[in-house]
């Protein structure tokens, strides 16, 4: 037992000697983002680089606004089409949309598509502003020939908190 | 062993061999998601604050010092130095998340949770019980290197 218990506290002091090491690797690689965080801006950081990120990924996306996608929803001749994951879409999804992620698009979805008009207006979103998989879709359906695709990057949140038509189980 | 009898010795080695395979695995796996977290710190910040858990200087204390953690644990339990230490630590790691897991499931939020290694995984079942195995398979390896040093009873 006491050699048990010297053991474990040897193995402490180590891992307490790695952790140390962490963290001065850590502050030493990541210090700008840590002062980000202790001046409280990590969120406009966050903003600022995703701005960035989708325009160095996904520049030649053209993306709407909530506005802009109500108004082409109460149009009623784009296609809309929810980027997220199966069970969020049953769950709730905007009103008239298809469901059709990044995953079944690369796999069965292009033939599910084959017979669409290549020219019919498409919004794609996913769940808020922050995920990139309404981007990713809109990609591949620009790449499948789809010309006029766009990306409504306020996501399924704000057209819910907006009080806009919503549909549950298609 | 000389007092050993040969069926013992050969479960022994196949164990021995077992241990080591996975000791490599773990470590390997730990410091996969560490290269990952360091190389995306915007990625993993984004996923550390949709858990909505921590204030934002602890959010960057986090991001900075975890895929540390994860990279010099998992490589040092790869060649074999301070390997209790490391699964201690790993432990640790593990311990933290199943906590946080559980809590962001009985929050029911719908995220997802920066653990799947080859895909995106949301919070959930399947994420606690990877964690699970984890913990039990780092669990396992520590015992076994805690036992080769006590004396045979």
């Amino acid at each position: 037992m006491t050699l048990l218990r010297r053991l474990l506290a040897q193995d402490l002091a180590w891992g307490i000697f790695i952790l140390a090491l962490a963290l001065g690797l850590g502050l030493q690689s990541h210090w700008a983002l840590v002062r980000s965080g202790f001046k409280g801006e990590l969120a406009s950081r966050l903003d600022e680089w995703r701005e960035q990120y989708r325009q160095a990924e996904f520049g030649e996306i053209k993306t709407v606004n909530l506005e802009q996608a109500y108004a082409l929803h109460r149009q009623g001749q784009a296609l809309f089409i929810d980027a997220r994951p199966r069970s969020e879409f049953q769950e709730l999804h905007i009103a008239g949309a298809i469901n059709l992620t990044t995953e079944a698009l690369q796999g069965y979805g292009v033939q599910h598509l084959s017979g669409m008009d290549r020219q019919r207006q498409i919004v794609v979103y996913c769940g808020q502003q922050n995920c990139d998989a309404s981007l990713e879709v809109a990609e591949l359906l620009q790449a499948q020939g789809f010309s006029q695709v766009m990306a409504f990057t306020g996501g399924f949140r704000a057209w819910d908190e907006a009080g806009y038509p919503v549909d549950i189980a298609p | 062993m000389p007092g050993m009898k040969l069926g013992t010795r050969l479960t022994s080695r196949r164990k021995d061999w077992l241990a080591g395979f996975l000791r490599l695995a773990l470590g390997t796996a730990f410091v996969y998601a560490g290269i990952w977290k360091h190389f995306y710190p915007y990625q993993f910040t984004e996923t550390v604050m949709a858990y909505q858990l921590l204030p934002q200087p602890l959010v960057g204390l986090t991001v900075a010092i975890v895929p540390w953690l994860e990279m010099v644990s998992g490589a040092l339990l790869i060649l074999g130095v301070k390997p209790r230490s490391c699964l201690l630590l790993i432990q640790a790691v593990l311990v933290v998340f199943l906590v946080i897991l559980a809590i962001t499931m009985l929050r029911g939020l719908n995220i997802d949770c920066g653990c799947g290694l080859f895909s995106e995984r949301q919070v959930g079942f399947l994420a606690i019980l990877e964690d699970m195995l984890l913990l039990a398979l780092a669990a396992w390896l520590y015992w076994l290197e805690v036992q080769r040093l006590l004396p045979a009873r």
